[in-house]
């Protein structure tokens, strides 16, 4: 049985701060709960991002996930 | 009064062509920061080498698409572009525009950034080149409040539906292109605006097979208008084709005296299904590909056929991780019906989209995924059985898989009775 939304969000946030990648593509998160749907997963990260616990990384052509402060910051990142 | 020295750039401002250059120092003359566009593209084409740094967290609340975060490596040298984010806004189908429209949003694009554009990106979106990122709330609030015009997608997102002209302007559509491309961008928002996917994903919507938008060699899922019942044939018109009362290609070939209907339409029939007998046009329906090229040739005289609907390819992707891909015929006739909010085509979609999302591996376009596991399992994934229209020709390929299902008896043998009738 897929988990309930919020027990899915816990798992994904977990999964963002403290897994070993700082920036997730959204299929990293559909390991998390196979019985999920992969558009129930994706809204769940995307609730978090409205929550301001996670953040969007793009380099225009993907996007990615990360918590809060982990994503790549390319204003103050060294060419 | 030029910024910077660039005698690199200043040549692309020679010949007889427009030139971006031209466009820069222009605008940089109402606003200083394209001064520092043309300095750090100087500095570029010095080194050899890109100085803007790739992606970002920028975007607007609430959004995951529709902004493209771009810096400069170099700011304390360009402090014009230290940010220079791209902003993507969903055009409207076809392309019309009321000029009006376009006044404010040059206004407001001057106000909120360097006021360069790019009419249009290759996807379609109207694309504002450079701001920094304290404009972009206040600019995505009055772009959405006061000219009610919203952002297009980036990213792994639904990317910004586009169209061909249609019934707008061209007789030859075989359903109503515009309707189509903007029914999925209503129904497809969060898609557009939030990633969902695992790379990009494009639809786009042409009328015939002429493909003015090129959907077939530029998008996932791409809709082409066909029939699929006869050509209409006017044989009046085309007798008026031969004797040279009508001009051949509406007249678009200048200067081209003479029509041979043998030579010009019949001998470039690529399935060779038409044939002369004395005056009349004949036509064999049942191998025409509708390729459009004798309607082209002879549009007074030929019209599609009554029967209308569109044809869905899939996976077309430019060269970024694999080559560059055409789309592949998926299935060869759905009614494109905008009372029915074209629900045959949405079934499509939602069908390929569950299996991708699912199956579809990080950065693989849907042309990838296909290609990884075969067309016959997409096939049976899409719940379409093969079909001769799958093929370019038949019995060319050796490699023909049989599922167990599809033999009687499967393939389990009871090697001891194989043997008794054959250990001989």
């Amino acid at each position: 049985m897929a988990m309930s939304i919020e027990e899915l969000k816990e798992k994904i946030l977990d999964k963002a701060l403290n897994g070993p990648k700082a920036q997730l593509y959204v299929k990293d998160f559909h390991a998390i709960d196979p019985d999920a749907s992969p558009r129930a997963v994706k809204n769940a990260a995307n609730d978090l991002v409205k929550e301001g616990k996670m953040v969007f990384w793009s380099s225009g052509s993907t996007t990615m996930y990360a918590a809060k402060g982990r994503a790549k910051d390319e204003e103050t990142r060294e060419a | 009064m030029p910024k910077h020295v660039t005698p690199l750039m200043d040549e692309l401002e020679k010949g007889p062509w427009p030139s971006f250059v031209s466009d820069l120092k222009r605008q940089a003359e109402k606003n200083p920061q394209c001064w520092d566009i043309v300095g750090q593209m100087e500095l570029s084409y010095k080194d050899k080498m890109t100085h803007w740094k790739h992606g970002g967290i920028v975007g607007v609340f609430g959004y995951g698409g529709g902004i493209v975060g771009r810096y400069s490596d170099v700011p304390a040298q360009f402090p014009g572009v230290a940010h220079f984010h791209t902003v993507r806004l969903n055009q409207p189908s076809s392309k019309f525009y009321r000029t009006d429209l376009l006044r404010k949003l040059c206004d407001l694009w001057e106000k909120h950034g360097s006021g360069m554009t790019n009419f249009h990106g290759s996807t379609g979106d109207l694309v504002l080149l450079g701001t920094r990122t304290e404009e972009l709330e206040p600019l995505f609030y009055e772009l959405t409040h006061e000219l009610n015009w919203d952002l297009g997608g980036s990213g792994s997102n639904l990317r910004t539906p586009s169209c061909c002209l249609g019934k707008a302007r061209c007789e030859w559509s075989c359903y109503d292109t515009q309707a189509a491309c903007y029914g999925m961008t209503m129904k497809y928002q969060d898609e557009i605006h939030r990633p969902a996917f695992p790379y990009k994903f494009k639809f786009k919507f042409s009328g015939c097979a002429n493909d003015c938008v090129a959907a077939l060699a530029r998008s996932d899922l791409s809709a082409i208008g066909t029939w699929r019942d006869q050509i209409r044939i006017n044989q009046a018109e085309v007798k008026n084709y031969i004797s040279g009362a009508n001009k051949p290609n509406g007249g678009g070939v200048p200067g081209k005296t003479g029509f041979d209907i043998q030579k010009e339409v019949i001998a470039l029939c690529p399935t060779g299904c038409m044939w002369m007998e004395g005056d009349t046009l004949k036509i064999d329906d049942a191998e025409c590909t509708r390729c459009m090229h004798c309607l082209n040739v002879m549009p007074k005289a030929l019209r599609p056929g009554l029967d209308q609907g569109a044809s869905i390819m899939m996976g077309a992707k430019a060269p970024i991780l694999d080559g560059a891909q055409l789309g592949t015929l998926i299935v060869p006739f759905i009614k494109m019906n905008p009372d029915g909010e074209f629900e045959e085509l949405v079934e499509v979609i939602e069908k390929c989209w569950d299996w991708w999302m699912e199956n579809g591996k990080n950065r693989e376009r849907l042309g990838e995924s296909i290609q990884r596991v075969g067309l016959p399992t997409f096939l049976r994934v899409m719940e379409i059985e093969a079909l001769p229209q799958h093929v370019k020709e038949p019995r060319s390929n050796p490699y023909v898989f049989w599922r167990d299902e599809e033999v009687p008896g499967g393939f389990e043998r009871d090697v001891k009775e194989f043997r008794k009738k054959h250990a001989q």
